[in-house]
């Protein structure tokens, strides 16, 4: 079929551009290492965490989580920079499928994402974390939607602000509540946060996926975090999918 | 001739914040298959909005075009099936090599990858691309950068091709190369629409061209014949004594039988007359028994600008020569 063909050239086309820029890629991999390297001692400390696996097990999920999120929504930079390279506006009049420009880069870029995801579970599994690879294999799936919807949002973005500084100015606007929001770094849970906050964290997608992710780590799929988190993401990534495909159809018709 | 695209009545109007803007104003054409074909006028005059009109990219206001006997408006994924264009930005991806931009573009268009990778192969050769065909297209120059465009845009044989400023950027021998690689289309039965704020591009590349400002087009017809209307030779006296000498000089001559027109513009008098090597002579006499001296005096046919200096009292060289015009 013409759609899954076209979705096929595109994904391919986006990987390639991405393994052609090695200093994207060093950045992708060295980032999540850093936050292992330099975060995992000071949690221990503060958790008062037995040991380093089982601090692991708490920060491992958050920062899978916290990665899912910035490859998702820093996905619109490279539409901006291909609109105004006139990359979009090629595709546009050949007779590729809208949908296929849209969620051709997406998917590569959420193959890239469980790469990375592999290494700082390889890394983790250095430095003490117990893996548990069915539940983590069912969190791959909590990933890409999380990741699905924010790059679906961030595309949308670019392709309406069509320049970098508003661009970056809604990304940036966002990001930043949602990430305090989601208790990535520290939980946010009944012994931790005000009531308020815990409140606002219950309309935060990502807070959803952090709390699964912490589940799944330890295999724990029985809890009612896990349905939850499918529960509200499966909806969510499919209303911006759709969302975005409207823009996209409309503002690059 | 058997029409390819036509228009009627075209529109297409911008929302800004001092009120909508009329950037194409009711334009009606018809090109014919295998026409070169140009839209020529200055910057802003609304060619690039037409130009996106019919390749799909902007919805029409009013009006209706079809290319290739289909609607633009009503089936536009089967236009662009029919429709190769290259933009001004080019757009190739500058991380892949060229044949590999040649192949995915053509892949797109829905045909086989062998089919694709010979076309592409032939391509390469014919535009002197197969040299760095393996290459990043980062590291091509601003001539092979524009062939690749221009290759990328045929590489699924499409019927028209619609090239949107096509030598902006290139240095006059770049330009005259692409020149002859745009020439070549039409053997292989390529219609070729394009857009130029150049005068010689237009002269030189275009079987017919329309003329456009503001959003209409003020003159339609072959190179040859537009410049045939303007009357004759030009001749262009620059008086010594400045602008009420020239003036002077001006209503002395404009009551000669042979000048068909005159404008004074400070020292220089612009005079159009039917036969200039006849004519020529008997002006001298004229201004010489009114003692009016030359500083010089110019005799040339007439360019395309003459013909938009014509139609809308401006000059499409902004005061200067063309050699010096920046890129848009």
């Amino acid at each position: 079929m013409k759609v899954a063909t076209d979705i096929g050239l595109l994904y391919k086309r986006y990987t390639r551009q991405m393994l052609r820029n090695p200093i994207w890629l060093f950045v992708g991999f060295s980032t999540p290492v850093l936050y292992l390297a330099l975060f995992t001692p000071l949690l221990k400390q503060v958790t008062r965490a037995p040991s380093t696996g089982v601090a692991l097990e708490l920060f491992l999920p958050g920062i899978m989580s916290l990665m899912a999120f910035a490859s998702g929504s820093s996905a619109g930079f490279s539409t901006i920079f291909e609109l105004q390279g006139g990359v979009i506006e090629r595709f546009r009049v050949t007779p590729t499928s809208r949908f296929a420009i849209l969620i051709g880069p997406i998917l590569s870029g959420l193959s890239m994402m469980l790469v990375f995801d592999l290494v700082v579970v390889l890394v983790g599994i250095g430095f003490g974390f117990d893996a548990h690879w069915s539940g983590l294999a069912v969190l791959a799936v909590l990933l890409c939607l999380l990741a699905t919807t924010f790059a679906a949002f961030s595309v949308a973005t670019a392709i309406s602000t069509k320049e970098i500084s508003a661009f970056a100015a809604v990304i940036n606007g966002i990001n930043l509540p949602l990430l305090l929001l989601a208790g990535v770094l520290l939980p946010i849970s009944s012994q931790t946060a005000p009531e308020w906050m815990q409140v606002l964290a219950h309309f935060n997608p990502l807070y959803y996926l952090v709390v699964a992710a912490r589940a799944l780590a330890v295999d724990a799929y029985g809890r009612p975090e896990v349905w939850q988190a499918f529960a509200v993401l499966a909806p969510t990534c499919a209303a911006m999918l759709a969302w975005a495909t409207r823009i996209f159809r409309r503002a690059v018709a | 001739m058997e029409p390819i695209i036509t228009t009627t009545g075209l529109r297409k109007s911008f929302r800004s914040k001092r009120g909508p803007v009329e950037a194409v104003r009711g334009v009606s054409i018809v090109v014919g298959r295998g026409e070169i074909f140009g839209f020529l006028g200055p910057n802003g005059a609304g060619k690039t909005t037409t130009l996106r009109m019919l390749t799909t990219l902007l919805p029409i206001d009013s009006g209706s075009a079809t290319v290739a006997g289909l609607d633009v408006g009503r089936a536009p994924k089967e236009v662009r099936a029919r429709i190769g264009y290259v933009s001004q930005l080019g757009g190739a991806d500058e991380l892949a090599t060229g044949r590999e931009n040649l192949v995915l573009q053509g892949r797109l268009y829905g045909d086989s990858l062998a089919t694709v990778t010979a076309r592409a192969e032939r391509l390469m050769a014919a535009l002197d691309l197969a040299d760095f065909a393996d290459r990043k297209v980062r590291t091509y120059s601003g001539g092979q950068r524009r062939r690749l465009d221009i290759a990328m845009g045929i590489v699924h044989e499409p019927e028209v091709l619609f090239l949107d400023e096509p030598s902006t950027g290139l240095d006059p021998q770049n330009r005259a190369n692409l020149w002859v690689q745009i020439e070549a289309l039409r053997t292989r039965g390529t219609t070729v629409f394009l857009t130029t704020h150049y005068l010689e591009e237009a002269d030189v590349l275009c079987d017919r061209l329309v003329i456009m400002d503001h959003g209409e087009i003020v003159a339609e017809g072959t190179p040859r014949d537009l410049k045939r209307e303007v009357a004759g030779d030009a001749v262009v006296i620059v008086v010594h004594g400045g602008h009420e000498v020239a003036r002077r000089a001006g209503r002395i001559l404009e009551h000669e039988p042979s000048v068909r027109e005159a404008t004074v513009e400070d020292d220089v008098l612009r005079l159009y007359v039917e036969d200039g090597a006849t004519a020529l002579p008997v002006l001298l006499r004229l201004l010489d028994a009114e003692r009016i001296e030359l500083r010089t005096i110019n005799l040339s046919e007439p360019t395309l600008d003459d013909v938009f200096l014509r139609q809308t009292g401006r000059s499409l060289r902004d005061g200067g020569p063309a050699g010096t015009e920046t890129a848009a």
